[in-house]
């Protein structure tokens, strides 16, 4: 019983980066709503009731972002009324509408991402690539909290000698400056320690090794297979033209050819793929209880 | 890891990455697409970026230090962002590229961008940042022996790269507003409305090179004759 997040993490990224790079570049009304189907039904079927405070957040961000942009753009046929001498019009506010969808979609999945890429995933991916460069920015991620850490350090000790006074602006950035420079020379010094230690544990001596094995099985292959011929698809159908669309001057309808007909539902198979793995997993798991 | 062994090639390919491949990409991305593919050339340039990475910094030994100094340094840089009003990041890429050489600043650079759209939100702006930011360290490695001689060259570099750094945020500023496509004249106008961002982004970088400049540089000296860096 393999669920999404137990799939080998390279198959993983590539689903989330086949979906979200399709909904951005293509910005197709149905697709840009598909996205957001599936990246709501994927974090809600992974989830459950949790996570409430994260669907509030991304409708009222899903509003604001909708409402934006006639605010900002004034392009458009039809106007719907007049607001401090600029016309606020229909076209602006469904490509408002259009983005803010796109937006939204691709925010959830990216939430999903996070939860489903951890730290040991990540650099599992990037060390196929360059261990080095992986090593460099996982490094530098876990540095920015402890220079925090040590900053609020190095600030409570210079509050309480006395050093320290916030009241005005140059005393403030003056006092900052020495905690920033305090903090580098540590940091600093620290690497060195750091990098000594990675030398004298054999860094860089052999082939990189992973606390986890992350096979590649079966169903990896046959989810690999499907994400690529889904996505080759949609890819094939938005080279072709289908997905042309225009908001401005007036909208023009939705009207995709047999090709981009094709397209959609190989995206929509694409987007309910993981769904499908989780509601899969979970029936299993219920019928083996049940035998019990 | 990609190891380049012949000498000569990874040469070229230290100069002809980040000074003709990634901005012709860019470009290509912007020009050649009928519609915005941002995203196509930031993974390109993030990719070349490694490339670079792999080129200058194969060496071992010395690479681990190298590399855990680049990484301290990209992080000190995003930590700084939350100095208020001013941003020290061209400042502190341009002293890394003054005494670890121009592909740790480039490095910097690049990876601050990423780093720091981790929190701030990623986007297609993040291929133009980690351009914008990697060539300014790129080239103040070019020119170290000359910034590190006078300390007015050092400042007006940062003046101009601050100015710099504006004009190529503008590009991307221009072809998204214009659905991918470059006009001179809404360049021009993204360039007269952006005027006060880019007198910030200037005298914020010469703020901080006046004053990080000797005291980061003396660090960074240090710890590369003590630690042979």
């Amino acid at each position: 019983m393999v669920r999404f997040h137990d799939l080998n993490p390279a198959v993983i990224a590539i689903w989330f980066f086949a979906v979200t790079g399709t909904a951005m570049f293509c910005s197709y009304p149905v697709i840009c709503f598909l996205t957001l189907l599936g990246g709501v039904l994927l974090f809600a079927i992974r989830n459950g009731k949790k996570h409430l405070k994260t669907h509030l957040f991304f409708l009222i961000l899903y509003v604001i972002l909708t409402l934006a942009n006639p605010l900002i753009s004034h392009n458009g046929k039809t106007v719907l009324f007049v607001m401090n001498d600029n016309p606020v019009t229909l076209e602006a506010l469904l490509y408002g509408l259009n983005s803010a969808t796109m937006l939204t979609g691709v925010l959830y999945l990216f939430r999903s991402f996070t939860q489903i890429m951890t730290s040991e995933k990540l650099l599992y991916i990037t060390s196929v690539l360059s261990p080095k460069i992986s090593m460099v920015l996982s490094m530098a991620i876990r540095y920015v909290p402890l220079f925090s850490r040590q900053g609020q350090k190095v600030s409570d000790t210079q509050k309480a000698m006395g050093l320290y006074t916030d009241d005005n602006i140059v005393d403030d950035i003056t006092g900052r400056m020495r905690i920033f420079s305090s903090v580098s020379t540590w940091a600093l010094e620290n690497g060195i320690v750091t990098a000594d230690s990675m030398a004298a544990r054999g860094y860089g001596t052999g082939r990189r090794t992973a606390l986890k094995r992350f096979p590649f099985g079966r169903t990896d292959v046959v989810f690999l297979a499907l994400t690529i011929a889904f996505t080759g698809t949609v890819a094939l159908a938005a080279a072709h033209g289908s997905y042309i669309f225009d908001f401005y001057p007036s909208v023009s309808g939705i009207h995709p050819d047999l090709v981009g007909k094709a397209g959609l539902a190989a995206f929509f198979l694409l987007v309910i793929m993981p769904v499908i793995k989780e509601t899969e997993a979970i029936i299993r798991w219920r019928y083996l209880e049940s035998k019990i | 890891m990609i190891v380049i062994k012949n000498d000569r090639l990874r040469e070229f390919i230290r100069y002809a990455v980040p000074l003709f491949i990634i901005p012709s990409l860019v470009l290509a991305g912007g020009f050649v697409f009928e519609r915005k593919r941002h995203i196509l050339v930031s993974l390109a340039v993030a990719v070349f970026a490694l490339l670079l990475f792999a080129a200058g910094f194969e060496r071992k030994t010395t690479g681990t230090r190298k590399l855990v100094i680049v990484s301290v340094m990209t992080a000190l840089a995003f930590s700084g962002r939350f100095i208020p009003f001013l941003k020290p990041v061209s400042a502190i890429t341009i002293i890394t590229a003054l005494y670890l050489g121009g592909e740790a600043g480039f490095l910097v650079g690049a990876l601050t961008a990423i780093l720091a759209n981790f929190y701030f939100g990623q986007g297609p702006w993040t291929a133009f940042q980690m351009l914008a930011w990697g060539l300014i360290g790129f080239i103040a490695g070019l020119l170290a022996p000359h910034l590190k001689k006078n300390r007015i060259n050092l400042l007006v570099y940062g003046f101009i790269s601050g100015i710099a750094y504006s004009f190529i945020m503008d590009i991307w500023t221009v072809l998204s507003y214009n659905d991918g496509e470059f006009g001179i004249k809404l360049y021009l106008a993204a360039l007269t409305t952006a005027i006060p961002y880019t007198i910030s982004y200037a005298v914020s970088n010469v703020l901080f090179l006046w004053f990080l400049a000797e005291p980061f540089g003396r660090k960074l000296k240090r710890i590369v004759k003590k630690y042979n860096v």
